[in-house]
């Protein structure tokens, strides 16, 4: 009985399987045009939205525990070795012909993070003129909307993160750029309206604009490409108090000296940068020069250059202004007095593809001078005029030098190292190492990334 | 003896199909308009000499195929022109490395509706009717007649070849009517009367006219022929590309071999491509 079944059973399984072939070429057989339409339509509609996105893990050792640091933020007190997911990115595009909407998220063992928000629509006429609106780059200089996942080290240069703190802002852009086929393809404008806050909600009237005209060509070989862009900033935030300090010389002394401003009135952030970049396609394989030079006037506190955005705003207490300025200010800064600062800096790249291998070398220098007034022994020196300098007015420079691996088109392994230099001042000497500005400060930070990008 | 015979006769038979399938190539060829006949001559031809070969070849542009080889949805791709830059450091990126292959030269044709008593033009007038400022065939010695000019999008390598090597870089005319393959070039020209386009030489046929053209303002006019492309005299001639990445170079290196090969090249000439001797 039990072989009967058994026996039934594996003729059955046997008509069956020879039953689907059968079935599926007769399938196969009445596919008509309207059902290969209907196929063709929805990969149409399916091809509108695209995922992207990419995951950066990294292991990284410091010279010293606890160490402050702009190889991906500061090290725990205590801590000089970290495993950290550095980036985890998914970005969703919706592109409909003339217009696009973008959402990308960053997810790491920090949390949820919202990192890119917009709407694009492009004019359908000349296809010429864009308009973006939400939370997006800053269209600044080239370093900034250079991907994190493409870039061939770990992290934007000091100045950028001091003064484009999570690179992003919420307003408007608009951007020029004529279509493919004209002459005038190589040149683009990008004029921003921003609200000079970050990501976060907006904590003033006004506005900050933000524009960058870039060129770029191509030579007629395809061996040379080159680009060249100008940016501009101009904006600022309201004084939530009344005292401003702005450095000037009275004798020996180069201090902060106080002016009495308006609370509500604007402070000023006015950044102008030039950048360039050449690529060349020869025997030891693809060869890239990169490298900005910003300058300009950074409003800060006594601390930090930073811009007042983001982790420093959150960082201090909230309170709405009353008064004359009532309504004009909402701002989690208050309390807070203005310095503002003559800053300077740049970076260079110098990227070697190694002949056709997946290897590629990297070595880049960048520096940040919060303070170009002064500078060495002058920094926190006493003062009988006015208020000091102090650390945030410590020149940096970091020499990185770096190998990447890419091993397929969705891995690339990294290797980097950075060699952190700070400006030396014999007035601020400090039994702790993460204090003292007396010499050349241990350091440096060692990174090991694997990305996965898809 | 008689039985070693036999043995040995069985393993030979028995190795024989593995020895003709040695050279069986299955690959995809994906890219130019203007190499598309070739390549699926080569296709063929290498197919019939090599059974269970199986060489898919579509056409659709350089810059498609190009763009299909970066995503890796093809093999190889064809192209009218060469690799950009920028292209090379994304397949780079990718950390692959590429190879690039030229598998013979094309003459650009201007080609007019054979009704078109027009049947030379120097670079400079074609400059002026392609880029819109000579808008009659009377400006240039024909009838009254408005010219309607027909140009490849912008994806098609022979589009930015023309566009280099004829305009000098200048804008089409805005009123140019862009044609998503050859082929569509070719039928327009043939049933408009006043239509003006531009083709590979291998696309030439009787329902087309060809024009001769001067590139030293109306000295010498040439017409555009194997035999003037290869003696280098016609001024519009380009190299037809074939990339791929070098790592699966040797699944389809026998039909890159092919191509090369003295058999390969008579292909090119009898499709009527210039050779690369």
């Amino acid at each position: 009985m039990k072989t009967k079944k058994s026996t039934f059973f594996t003729a059955a399984l046997v008509a069956l399987s020879l039953a689907t072939p059968a079935l599926a070429q007769e399938n196969a057989g009445t596919v008509s045009y309207s059902d290969v339409e209907q196929l063709q339509s929805d990969n149409a509609l399916a091809k509108r939205l695209k995922i992207s996105g990419y995951i950066q893990t990294q292991f990284q050792k410091a010279d010293t525990a606890g160490i402050a640091s702009f190889a991906g933020g500061d090290f725990t007190s205590g801590i000089d070795n970290r495993i950290a997911v550095r980036r985890g990115r998914v970005k969703f595009l919706y592109d409909n012909e003339n217009a696009q909407a973008v959402v990308q998220f960053d997810i790491t063992e920090k949390g949820l993070g919202i990192k890119d928000v917009y709407l694009t629509i492009l004019e359908p006429w000349l296809n010429t003129v864009s308009v973006t609106g939400g939370v997006f780059d800053r269209p600044f200089g080239y370093e900034i909307s250079y991907s994190s996942s493409t870039r061939e080290t770990p992290e934007r240069s000091r100045i950028f993160q001091t003064l484009f703190p999570g690179e992003r802002d919420l307003g408007g852009r608009l951007s020029i750029q004529a279509p493919k086929t004209s002459n005038w393809n190589f040149l683009r404008l990008d004029l921003g309206l921003i609200n000079g806050n970050g990501t976060n909600v907006e904590t003033d009237k006004y506005k900050d604009f933000v524009g960058h005209l870039s060129a770029t060509k191509t030579s007629a070989d395809e061996k040379f490409k080159w680009g060249l862009g100008a940016s501009f900033y101009k904006g600022g935030f309201a004084y939530t108090t009344t005292d401003l300090y702005t450095m000037k010389t009275t004798g020996a002394d180069k201090s902060f000296i106080k002016e009495t401003v308006k609370k509500g009135d604007r402070s000023l952030r006015q950044y102008l940068g030039l950048d360039a970049q050449l690529s060349c396609d020869w025997a030891l394989g693809i060869t890239q020069f990169r490298g900005e030079y910003l300058m300009g006037t950074q409003a800060g506190t006594s601390s930090s250059s930073s811009s007042l955005t983001a982790a420093n705003l959150s960082a201090v207490s909230t309170a709405t202004l009353t008064g004359s300025t009532a309504g004009a200010v909402t701002s989690s800064n208050v309390g807070k007095d203005v310095y503002s600062r003559p800053f300077a800096g740049y970076y260079a790249y110098l990227i070697q593809n190694i002949l056709q291998t997946p290897l590629q070398a990297v070595v880049k220098y960048d520096v940040y001078d919060p303070n170009t007034y002064i500078s060495g022994n002058e920094i926190a020196s006493a003062v009988t005029v006015g208020k000091k300098t102090g650390s945030a007015d410590v020149k940096y420079s970091t020499l990185g030098v770096g190998l990447n691996y890419r091993w397929s088109s969705n891995v690339k392994f990294m290797a980097y190292y950075d060699f952190v230099s700070n400006e030396t001042t014999s007035n601020i000497v400090d039994a702790s190492t993460l204090k003292d500005l007396s010499k050349d400060r241990n350091d440096n930070v060692f990174t090991f990334r694997v990305q996965y990008k898809f | 003896m008689k039985k070693s015979l036999i043995a040995m006769g069985l393993v030979v038979s028995m190795m024989l199909p593995s020895v003709m399938n040695a050279q069986k190539v299955v690959c995809k060829v994906k890219g130019s308009d203007t190499c598309l006949p070739l390549s699926q001559k080569f296709a063929e031809v290498y197919g019939t000499k090599n059974p269970g070969s199986g060489i898919s070849v579509i056409g659709g542009g350089s810059g498609v195929g190009i763009s299909a080889l970066l995503s890796g949805t093809t093999d190889i791709a064809q192209s009218s022109r060469k690799m950009k830059i920028d292209e090379k450091m994304k397949i780079q990126e990718s950390g692959k490395s590429l190879k690039e292959v030229i598998m013979g030269y094309d003459a650009l044709s201007v080609i007019v509706n054979p009704s078109n008593p027009v049947s030379k033009l120097t670079r400079e007038q074609l400059e002026g009717i392609f880029t819109g400022k000579i808008t009659n065939w009377k400006q240039v010695g024909g009838q009254d007649l408005k010219i309607i000019v027909y140009s490849r999008e912008t994806s098609s390598g022979t589009y930015e070849f023309f566009k280099e090597t004829v305009l000098k870089k200048k804008n089409f005319a805005s009123n140019a009517l862009l044609m998503a393959a050859t082929g569509a070039v070719v039928q327009s020209v043939s049933q408009t009367k006043g239509a003006i386009g531009y083709v590979g030489l291998a696309y030439l046929e009787k329902d087309i006219k060809a024009l001769d053209v001067s590139f030293d303002q109306g000295k010498n006019f040439v017409e555009p022929t194997v035999q003037n492309a290869k003696i280098k005299k016609y001024p519009i001639t380009r190299p037809l590309y074939y990339y791929y990445i070098s790592s699966k170079e040797a699944a389809f290196k026998p039909f890159i071999n092919f191509i090369l090969s003295a058999e390969g090249q008579k292909i090119v000439l009898a499709e009527g491509y210039v050779p690369l001797s």
